[in-house]
């Protein structure tokens, strides 16, 4: 079964003369294991597409299926709930808590999921693999933009989620960092068993793609 | 809590600086309260140590106890028993060759009744004689010593010192307690007058008479001149401060509230629940509000101690908590106004939706 899958989705805002379609019709399918690139334009719909089937905000029509549950009519606190459990966020920019340090970010999930997460030997191993434990006492503005997308991945992950969400996730690297990164979320979905959607206009990383989406004026279409 | 403490230690100047402001405000307000208070005391402490609850005065003195005069017909009738005194009242300038001059009310008493076994005497004795008197200890402070001899108005006839009381000013002036005849003497007015009030410790006390009105003591107590200009100039003031640092905090919890939206929304759409973030902001308010009122109370203390004695501050228990209480809900009322805006923010900020 799919772990995230939309139907027939449409985000429209405004209305009459004022009226923008984002996304029109759109039907996407992602797997636990798997990475996706959603490519496309600025003004393409890409983030509202990310917005959406994170729950961030509801779909003008449409089904937004997490695990086959219908996230479409859930009530803040719900759509709060499953973030917290089941989606991760990695952000384009300044996206962890500026005035906690990197081992403080994890210390926020705990106090607000009790239980769940990641154990300490598989952070300990995820930092190692990321290349951040030297990092864990310092503040995310003592970190280069590399540094800080990193742990932004560690805090995604460390929730466990099974749906990790990253938006631009290499607009501030160089080529090396972005094969890194890259190779990163590769191994993050076939090692951690996450389906991996990435949302960028970065044609590097279609190399480490199981699936690709092309978005255009709102409307996408699968092309891998 | 946790990131409210955090986000504290982290930003130590800008929440320095709130502290700061929240400290200067509850110092003034605490400084403020105890002169209020102090002044206040000042003008009722001889009442109050009387115990006094109604005051009988001529019904043409305009409620002042210095203007009145009973004289023996509007007497006839009264009943003066155990919980009442004559009292006479005047203004006098104390002067000894080789003490300060000071502006003084004279109180004369009469020996058998309750208001001169009321004197609080912390040296010397009570008068016994005509020739004696009991001062304040505002004259002990400026050097007066028992034995001193005193020239009252310039009188020649001089009175001794004997004791020195406490508690003992009225209308913010010190007592010089002497006996009723002395007071006689010094006022100077009708042969056949007899006192300037009767002071009783009964509230139910009532003399009637067609000269004669009797008061009770909260309404003689505003009618004394000054007394409650004084005190709502006070209370405007104080109020308005209370008002200030309501603003005050309100007007910084949501600057910071508004420049913290997107650190909000980055932690709305990671799920961090919305009452999270509101116990943060409230939270985070308290810890200011409660550290800045506690280096003010702190301050003030030390300022009560090097003031010198002369200072009528007042720096009672009831100051603190009311002012650290006052300081608090304000500041919670403060930090609520920013609450609608985060419960409002909108995760998908977090990725420019």
């Amino acid at each position: 079964m799919a772990v995230i899958e939309l139907k027939n989705v449409q985000k429209i805002y405004g209305k009459g003369a004022a009226e923008v379609k984002a996304l029109k019709n759109i039907n996407f399918t992602a797997n636990k294991g798997e990475v996706v690139l959603i490519m496309g334009p600025s003004g393409a719909g890409k983030s509202t597409f990310l917005t959406i089937a994170g729950s961030l905000q509801k779909p003008t029509s449409g089904e937004v299926l997490i695990n086959g549950q219908n996230i479409a009519h859930l009530t803040t606190k719900q759509s709060n709930h499953l973030r917290l459990n089941q989606i991760g966020f990695v952000l384009q920019a300044y996206n962890l808590v500026p005035f906690l340090t990197v081992k403080e970010q994890f210390e926020l999930v705990d106090r607000v999921k009790k239980q769940g997460n990641i154990d300490q030997a598989t952070l300990t191993k995820l930092l190692k693999q990321l290349g951040i434990t030297a990092l864990v006492n310092k503040y995310p503005g003592e970190l280069s933009g590399g540094q800080q997308q990193r742990v932004a991945i560690a805090r995604a992950l460390y929730a466990n989620p099974e749906i990790l969400l990253a938006d631009e996730p290499t607009a501030s690297l160089d080529s090396k960092n972005v094969d890194e990164v890259g190779q990163l979320f590769k191994n993050l979905a076939k090692n951690y068993d996450k389906a991996v959607l990435l949302v960028t206009h970065d044609p590097r990383l279609e190399q480490y793609a199981d699936h690709i989406y092309e978005m255009m004026d709102g409307e996408m279409t699968q092309t891998k | 809590m946790f990131l409210a403490i955090k986000e504290i230690k982290r930003e130590k100047l800008r929440y320095g600086l709130i502290v700061l402001m929240i400290f200067l405000i509850s110092y003034l307000i605490f400084i403020l309260s105890s002169l209020s208070i102090g002044l206040a005391s000042e003008n009722t402490q001889a009442l109050e140590s009387w115990d006094a609850q109604a005051v009988v005065l001529n019904k043409n003195a305009n409620v002042s106890m210095n203007q009145s005069v009973l004289t023996k017909s509007d007497l006839k009738n009264a009943t003066i028993g155990k919980n009442e005194a004559l009292v006479g009242q005047t203004a006098v300038v104390v002067k000894n060759k080789k003490r300060p001059q000071i502006s003084a009310q004279f109180i004369g008493l009469k020996k058998n009744q309750f208001i001169y076994h009321a004197q609080e005497i912390i040296a010397g004795r009570k008068a016994k004689t005509k020739q004696e008197v009991v001062a304040d200890q505002t004259f002990k402070i400026k050097g007066y010593k028992l034995g001193d001899k005193l020239a009252l108005n310039g009188s020649k006839k001089k009175y001794m010192i004997v004791g020195f009381a406490k508690n003992a000013k009225i209308n913010i002036a010190p007592i010089v307690y002497g006996s009723l005849n002395s007071w006689k003497t010094l006022r100077q007015g009708m042969p056949d007058m007899q006192a300037s009030a009767i002071i009783s410790r009964n509230s139910n006390y009532k003399y009637h008479h067609a000269d004669s009105k009797t008061y009770p003591i909260k309404t003689f107590i505003n009618k004394l001149p000054g007394y409650t200009a004084q005190n709502m100039t006070f209370e405007l003031m104080i109020g308005f401060l209370f008002v200030i640092s309501l603003i005050i905090i309100a007007v910084f919890m949501y600057i910071l509230t508004m420049q913290k939206m997107h650190n909000f929304a980055v932690m709305r759409a990671q799920g961090i629940p919305s009452g999270t973030l509101v116990n943060a902001t409230v939270s985070q308010a308290v810890i200011l509000v409660v550290v800045g009122v506690v280096i003010g109370l702190a301050a003030m203390l030390l300022t009560a101690k090097a003031l010198p004695a002369a200072v009528p501050m007042s720096f009672t228990p009831a100051i603190m908590l009311s002012g650290a209480g006052g300081m608090l809900l304000t500041g919670i009322i403060g930090s609520l106004i920013p609450i609608r805006s985060i419960l409002k923010v909108d995760p998908a900020k977090a990725i420019g939706e």
